[in-house]
């Protein structure tokens, strides 16, 4: 839904953090979109590509890794990933992680929920 | 001052950003309820589809509370100035919060909106968020509370369709429950989808343009 806001965002940034370095020419960009948002990435893929045109990100590689959910169990201290259930009766996808280990629901995400600029490469 | 010799070489290199965008929304949430707290401002945030009667639950809201306590709102979803205006007549502070084409309100716009209110006079802030099920609900906006309403003319699947909405939420509102036989919608089938997609969850029947239910609202709210 609101891709478009988020890939200005990143574009902002990254042209923003490119020029303070003295780039002349963007040439990879790597982001990282965590499952549990509501991004989607074939629309960011699109949208970032888009609004780099005319800048000098055009033509850019873009890079969209997906970071599936990771937690961090309050109860039992277990970290790591969680199934989330994708029930198809969903439009999206209803966050109901459960710790694999001892099955509470007290937990803190710790990954799945990023909309991250990981790594820009420039040339100057 | 030693000049830096010029090296004409071209040089590719990488910047480690690592710049969480959407934590960056989550930062600037937390700093907006921090401000609040400090003032012992309480804040909720209002979201549902265009339409489904946030406006007119606000201006109720308002009518019961102005004589108890200070009440502001910030209005981020009002497409016309009768809106406004409506809320204003009530007598409280009304903040406008141009939101332009975007689908949802985020920290950032809230915390531009908090500073054009004196915070110390302020016990309750009411946000009205953008008119949309969805995209609000990746953007918190460091409210202590938030209502969820929906309404009978949006169909008897608004709760399955949206469960992402709910997650966050504390009091979900069915409001104009004066048309559910028209809309062939139960209104005790819609509570029960909420209360599956969010277990917990307050349900409060309403018609409030005619004022009914408002006053339970209030009390889920613990207002
Ligand atoms: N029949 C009926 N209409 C309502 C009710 N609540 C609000 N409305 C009407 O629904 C329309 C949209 O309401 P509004 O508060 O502006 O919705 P918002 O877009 O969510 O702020 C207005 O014409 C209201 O008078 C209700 O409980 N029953
Ligand atoms: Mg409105
Ligand atoms: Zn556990």
């Amino acid at each position: 839904m609101h891709d478009l806001t988020m890939a200005r965002s990143i574009v902002d940034t990254v042209l923003e953090a490119a020029k303070e370095r003295g780039a002349e020419e963007v040439l990879e960009i790597d982001l990282v979109i965590g499952a549990l948002t509501l991004l989607s990435r074939e629309q960011m893929d699109f949208w970032v590509r888009e609004l780099l045109r005319g800048t000098i990100g055009e033509g850019a590689e873009v890079n969209i890794e997906q970071q599936g959910p990771e937690v961090r169990c309050k109860q039992c201290g277990y970290r790591g990933p969680v199934e989330v259930s994708d029930d198809p009766i969903y439009h999206l996808m209803a966050f109901t992680p459960t710790c694999p280990e001892c099955g509470s629901t007290e937990l803190e995400i710790v990954a799945g929920d990023e909309c991250t600029i990981r790594n820009i490469r420039a040339r100057r | 001052m030693r000049k830096e010799p010029i090296v004409e070489t071209e040089e590719i290199f990488d910047i480690e950003l690592e710049e969480d965008l959407l934590n960056r929304n989550r930062e600037l949430a937390e700093g907006n309820h921090k401000a609040m707290h400090e003032h012992g401002v309480r804040a909720l945030d209002v979201l549902g589809s265009i339409g489904s009667g946030k406006t007119t639950l606000i201006t109720e809201m308002v009518k019961r509370l102005r004589d108890r306590m200070n009440v502001a709102v910030l209005a981020g979803d009002l497409t016309t100035m009768i809106d406004a205006e409506r809320i204003e007549e009530q007598g409280v502070p009304v903040v406008q919060i141009h939101t332009g084409k975007e689908c949802h309100l985020d920290a950032n716009l809230v915390h531009k909106a908090l500073a054009e209110l004196d915070l110390a006079s302020v016990d309750l802030v009411i946000i009205e968020n953008v008119g949309n099920l969805i995209c609000p609900g990746e953007f918190p906006l460091g409210a202590d509370q938030r209502l969820v309403m929906v309404s009978v003319t949006e169909g008897p699947y608004t709760a399955l369709k949206h469960p992402y909405i709910f997650a966050d939420a504390e009091v979900a509102v069915i409001n104009k429950v004066d048309l559910a036989e028209a809309m062939e919608v139960s209104v005790d089938g819609l509570a029960e989808d909420l209360r599956k997609v969010k277990p917990g969850i307050k349900v409060v029947p309403t018609n409030a343009r005619e004022g009914e239910g408002v006053d339970e609202v209030l009390r889920a709210l613990g207002l």
